[in-house]
């Protein structure tokens, strides 16, 4: 399920095997000390630090690569962009075009960033299955409306998403081709989307009901079983200390940078 | 529309984690003063899914296709649950399919999200002209869907023109974000049309879903 995502999750590289809540808090810390280098001298440390937990979660390559390739056309983009629009120090020419120093380095700043923030996400989410991840974010704190809605809307997207493409499999038996977009093309496109929503809703229904019947609302809600062992508080304190030493450098370059 | 990792600084995105939390927790607490708060989270759980699915649908704009992105019919839809569904609807996103980012998911939600409220507020504004009247419904489904697409452009645009790190003077930025923002206006005009449909449609087919 999941479009593939957790395809890997039972593989058993010392990432699988790390507790779930320490290997939540540690990655996210160092995705969001990512975030915060500006500094194009800490780029191939970032990307040493990345690479080398791919390594260890024991993912193929190609995984990462199939996951970077939609979200990168954005990123692509921006990145082709910037160097010819941004900055003033002109470093060639290419024909009419300029390539600009600072422009240069803003995407080389934003391609690593964002490749580095998405393989750490992808060793995050990769390494166990979703519903152990939406059972970590609960026992983290996670509101429980929030939890019940996240674990709901999981179990169901798939079905509904099936039921899509049977009802668009349907109108097209039926000769139903959207080539513009017309009065009558958008109000067909309208009424599958509003049944959609009341099949769900209809759904909805009767799955409250099945639930109240097995208890939802009355007993006391299972706790999440999760156990960590000293070395799992080892593996996060090494990774916040990977995460800080970032923070320490990108600070101490920019005072010396002036 | 959504903005992956590693574009923003630091600053901005926790200052979007920072505004959704704010937003969840006015949700939350808005929701739980409901009675019988418990019955809706099922409705509002596949109604989730349901938005997040009726996102793929493609509406043919030759040569090529778009999707919507529904936020104003959303906001209409479920009310204080647009919030946390659009967070989870993004949450999805970000992990399944790459899109938009786990250091962006609390600006992208708090872009596409606070819309939703907005328009959430803009539907209920058709019981003035009475809640059985489709013509009612018709205009201020538009409004919801326009002006909710409307405003995530608009702050989406703006963010990534005065963040990025292009050193680009105030008049330029100024007139690019106003010139990106007029050319999604034909999409913001057809997230308009399309919301107005569903909901003629919805006030036909089951109009407690439109009930808030």
């Amino acid at each position: 399920m999941l479009d593939g995502l957790d395809r890997y999750a039972h593989l058993g590289s010392p990432l699988h095997h790390w507790d779930p809540r320490c290997k939540l808090v540690g990655l996210i810390t160092l995705m969001f000390a990512f975030s915060f280098v500006q500094d194009p001298q800490l780029l191939p440390a970032m990307l040493a630090v990345t690479s080398g937990l791919y390594a260890v979660s024991r993912m193929p390559l190609a995984f990462l690569l199939t996951r970077l390739r939609t979200p990168g056309i954005f990123v692509v983009v921006v990145a082709i962009l910037l160097p010819f629009l941004s900055g003033t120090t002109v470093i060639t020419r290419i024909g009419p075009l300029s390539l600009r120093q600072e422009g240069t380095v803003a995407m080389a700043l934003i391609v690593a960033k964002f490749i580095s923030i998405l393989t750490i996400s992808l060793v995050l989410f990769g390494t166990a299955p979703f519903l152990t991840t939406i059972k970590t974010l609960r026992a983290l704190g996670l509101p429980p409306i929030l939890g019940d809605m996240t674990l709901l809307a999981y179990r169901y997207l798939y079905e509904i998403g099936n039921d899509l493409k049977t009802m668009e499999r349907a109108m097209g038996l039926r000769g139903f081709r959207a080539r513009r977009p017309s009065s009558r093309v958008l109000d067909i496109l309208a009424s599958l989307a509003g049944t959609m929503l009341v099949r769900s809703y209809e759904q909805s229904e009767r799955i409250y009901k099945a639930m109240t019947l097995r208890g939802y609302g009355h007993s006391p809600r299972p706790r999440d079983q999760f156990q960590a062992r000293p070395r799992d508080w080892v593996g996060l304190a090494c990774v916040c200390l990977v995460a800080a030493g970032f923070v320490a450098m990108e600070i101490w370059l920019r005072g010396s940078g002036g | 529309m959504h903005i992956p990792d590693g574009i923003l600084p630091i600053t901005v995105s926790a200052a979007g984690y920072a505004t959704s939390g704010a937003v969840t927790w006015y949700s939350l607490r808005k929701i739980s003063q409901k009675e019988n708060a418990q019955a809706s989270i099922p409705k509002a759980s596949l109604l989730t899914a349901a938005f997040f699915v009726a996102s793929w649908i493609h509406i043919p704009v030759p040569p090529t296709s778009v999707h919507l992105v529904l936020n104003g019919l959303l906001g209409a839809v479920l009310g204080y649950y647009a919030f946390p569904a659009i967070l989870i609807g993004l949450f999805f996103q970000a992990v399944m399919f790459q899109h938009g980012g786990l250091t962006t998911l609390g600006v992208n939600a708090t872009m596409m999200g606070v819309p939703a409220i907005l328009a959430f507020f803009i539907f209920r504004l058709r019981r003035v002209v009475g809640k059985e009247s489709r013509w009612g419904t018709g205009v201020f489904g538009f409004l919801a869907g326009a002006v909710g697409l409307g405003i995530a452009v608009l702050i989406s645009w703006g963010l990534l023109i005065t963040t990025i790190p292009a050193h680009l003077d105030v008049e330029a930025e100024r007139a690019s974000i106003y010139a990106l923002t007029m050319a999604h206006v034909p999409l913001i005009v057809l997230e308009g049309i399309f919301t107005a449909l569903v909901a003629l449609f919805l006030q036909r087919v089951k109009p407690e879903l439109l009930e808030d």
